[in-house]
């Protein structure tokens, strides 16, 4: 276990480098480039002025604007950006060490509060998406497997190909398009997590509705990551259904589906559990297409929005949150593998 | 040669590959195919070839094809841009002048009638209606030439002294065609057969450019990727040590970027063009992946005798790794290139949908994606065809990478039964 121990320290003394390089690297970007919340404040000015027709007495004589140095000293302290790219981003990880990620610009809320109350619609999809690809997936790799080179085989490897191929939102799109009541079907609302007025309805008609929301997106998600979950328990049950121990199985006179049932899926379902870490960042954090397709208010959307109207601290809070995800990810992965596969040692 | 041979083998990768190079060789030759400028075009002895000089000026180190010239200089009235169609339909048929000169006769006329009420120069009259009848006599001139152009010009197009070529679809991805009745997006008609989006621009033009931007938007970021990716790997697997475990704790730091959403970050802050976002994926994400498998190839066969000889004989380090090693250790690098490029394709579908991609205007399949989303009800056509275009393409990259892993790296799964 020796090996395997130092293995684990070493991932995770690379978490502190890797968040560092990362959010130091966007922040930087974001404060470089103009265009961010003071230019905003000034074009809003700008845009203010021009209705009233007068200027205030901030236009200087050529029309330009000035604004005063104390105004502009005051926004930039509310806004955090009146200190160096390095000063100010070491006083950002002094906050976010203390839990304080600032307020949101555009919602006038602490960054960590709007976060957490993002957090669980995302999650409701994540895991119901998650757990559908599971229900579907393995079984039809281990089919796939089992009738390699069947007719059955090649017609859903090109099913598989296509889902592969195919960006989850798109597949969205073209449900909205079928279901969503124009020129086909009227089944499926256009998007949203709940219908208006969800908490007046009673406890069935609550949950049709949100299950009525809930079909479309998670069709997405299985899109997205249906494939290649089908592959990989295809090949893992076909790389154990070639392993000398099924042949051993065989050899002692097991019938075949107990071989293959019990036998050989069971080593073959181990890197598909393992492949959870990969999935952790989709579970927790939605997908930044699929929320914006479908109109879900989820951590992906937030995102999305935060970085179209420059809401720095949101940026960033984001950014904080999706590393740690996936560093949680990369371990969680490893670790399964360590936990499920005795034969699997990790080199320090 | 013979996993060439395999490859051709296994039919419908064959199919999809030969298919999807000849549609973007094809797609090279876009401007000359699909444009609203013509070919060729030539009226009274001036002659441009508009297309082509599309095609070639934009290349680097080549141009000089003559280009457009002003609208006056081609019989019609105006210096801006000659309506190339309207030039054609007129040079098949010079009778559709008769109306417009008709027309212009009408004005004439009325305009004369006007003036004849005008009290003889001399007699005194109110100013204002001097001024009034000063401003008739200018119209009536401006008329009088135009009338005179319009003439020249029929003659020009009688005598077969106007010529003009157009391209096989004679519309540009980037042209508003507002003058088409109703409103837009138009409905598909015999001159738009996928119709307009909701800009008035035409779909099919749209589509037939963003291909060309998507294919050469994921080869050129897959080609250069993977460049990088074999040098950190040879190096990796080649002199091992410290360097390796340096560059590997690199890849390992960029592998846990959350890379999408710093790319959406970074492009929407500082709006890069084609080559500047091909730049950024490449060092933000595309290299990483190949490392690992070129650096396992070069440890293995760095170990062999070969290498040993080749150091003997004092061949230095560099070449050794290019010469020597490199070609044994290419076939992760070619069965996995199929599947970057259409995992890079659907990226960029996936950021111009956003709207954090290509700079607006530039014709893409996400773009299209994303205005078909405003009509969604209305006009599903505008997420439908995108979206085939996008599967069938994305599927074709899908059977040939397929195709090539089965050639190179065939993998035969033996069973027991």
């Amino acid at each position: 276990m020796h090996g395997m121990t130092r293995y684990f320290l070493r991932r995770l003394l690379l978490i502190p480098p890797t968040f560092l390089c990362i959010t130091f690297l966007v922040y930087a970007a974001l404060r470089l480039v103009p265009g961010g919340p003071i230019e905003q404040a000034e074009f809003q000015i700008r845009l203010a002025m021009m209705e009233e027709g007068g200027g205030g007495g901030l236009m200087d004589r050529s029309g330009e604007l000035q604004i005063p140095e104390s105004a502009m000293r005051e926004l930039q302290r509310y806004y955090r950006l009146d200190r160096s790219i390095p000063v100010g981003y070491l006083h950002w990880l002094g906050g976010i060490l203390r839990l304080d990620f600032g307020r949101s610009y555009v919602h006038g809320e602490p960054v960590l509060g709007v976060l957490a109350a993002r957090l669980p619609v995302s999650l409701y999809f994540g895991l119901i998406g998650y757990l559908a690809a599971w229900v579907l997936c393995i079984p039809l790799g281990v089919l796939k497997a089992v009738r390699h080179r069947s007719a059955f085989d090649t017609w859903t490897s090109v099913l598989v190909f296509l889902g592969h191929a195919v960006p989850g939102f798109v597949a969205c799109l073209l449900l909205l398009v079928l279901f969503g009541g124009g020129s086909w079907w009227d089944l499926v609302p256009l998007g949203g997590f709940r219908s208006e007025g969800w908490e007046q309805l009673g406890p069935a008609a609550r949950a049709l509705d949100q299950l009525r929301h809930t079909w479309v997106p998670v069709a997405g998600y299985l899109v997205g990551g249906f494939a290649a979950m089908t592959m990989l328990q295809k090949n893992s049950l076909l790389e154990n259904l070639g392993a000398d121990y099924v042949r051993t199985a065989f050899a002692k006179g097991l019938s075949e589906g107990r071989v293959i049932f019990v036998h050989a899926l069971r080593n073959s379902l181990i890197p598909v559990f393992a492949n959870i870490g990969n999935a952790l960042g989709l579970l927790f954090a939605g997908s930044f297409l699929i929320e914006k397709t479908c109109n879900i208010p989820g951590m992906g959307l937030l995102g999305y929005e935060a970085v179209i109207q420059r809401d720095y601290p949101v940026i960033l809070g984001t950014l904080v949150f999706l590393v740690l995800i996936r560093l949680a990810g990369n371990i969680l992965s490893d670790a399964a593998w360590a936990l499920l596969d005795p034969r699997v040692r990790f080199e320090g | 040669m013979k996993r060439l041979a395999r490859f051709r083998r296994i039919r419908r990768g064959w199919w999809a590959f030969l298919g999807l190079t000849s549609l973007f060789v094809l797609s090279l030759f876009l401007e000359l195919l699909v444009n609203r400028r013509p070919l060729f075009i030539s009226y009274d002895g001036r002659w441009a070839c508009p297309a082509a000089a599309d095609w070639v000026n934009g290349l680097p180190l080549l141009g000089g094809v003559p280009d457009f010239q002003k609208r006056s200089d081609f019989g019609q009235a105006g210096g801006s841009e000659v309506d190339y169609r309207r030039f054609a339909r007129t040079a098949a048929d010079p009778g559709l002048l008769g109306a417009e000169i008709a027309a212009k006769e009408g004005e004439l006329a009325e305009l004369s009638r006007g003036l004849a009420a005008a009290p003889p120069p001399g007699q005194s009259a109110d100013r204002i209606e001097l001024q009034d009848y000063a401003d008739l006599r200018g119209s009536l001139d401006e008329v009088r030439t135009e009338l005179k152009e319009l003439r020249l010009s029929r003659t020009a197009f009688q005598d077969g002294r106007a010529r003009i070529l157009l391209p096989l679809y004679p519309y540009s991805p980037d042209e508003h065609l507002l003058s088409l009745p109703g409103r837009p997006p138009h409905p598909p008609s015999r001159e738009h057969p996928l119709g307009t989006d909701d800009a008035g621009k035409d779909v099919l033009a749209q589509l037939v450019y963003g291909f060309r931007v998507a294919m050469a938007f994921g080869l050129t970021v897959v080609a250069f990727s993977f460049l990088l990716g074999i040098l950190a790997g040879a190096v990796m697997g080649y002199f091992g040590g410290w360097t390796d475990i340096l560059l590997q704790r690199v890849v390992e730091i960029g592998a846990s970027v959350p890379f999408l959403f710093t790319i959406m970050v970074i492009a929407s802050v500082a709006q890069p063009g084609f080559f500047q976002l091909c730049l950024l994926l490449i060092v933000l994400h595309g290299w990483l992946g190949i490392t690992h498998y070129v650096r396992g190839e070069f440890y293995r066969e760095k170990a062999k005798d070969y290498v040993q000889a080749a150091v003997a004989i004092g061949a230095s380090d560099l070449s050794i790794m290019l010469r020597h090693i490199l070609p044994n250790a290419l076939v992760p690098v070619v069965t996995l290139a199929p599947f970057a490029v259409g995992g890079t394709i659907g990226l960029l579908v996936s950021l111009d949908y956003l709207g954090l991609g290509l700079p607006v205007g530039t014709p893409s399949w996400g773009a299209l994606l994303d205005q078909g989303v405003r009509h969604v009800r209305s006009h599903p056509r505008l997420i439908l065809i995108p979206s085939a275009a996008l599967a069938l393409t994305l599927l074709a990259v899908a059977l040939i990478g397929e195709a090539v892993r089965e050639a190179f790296d065939p993998k035969p799964f033996s069973r027991l039964r």
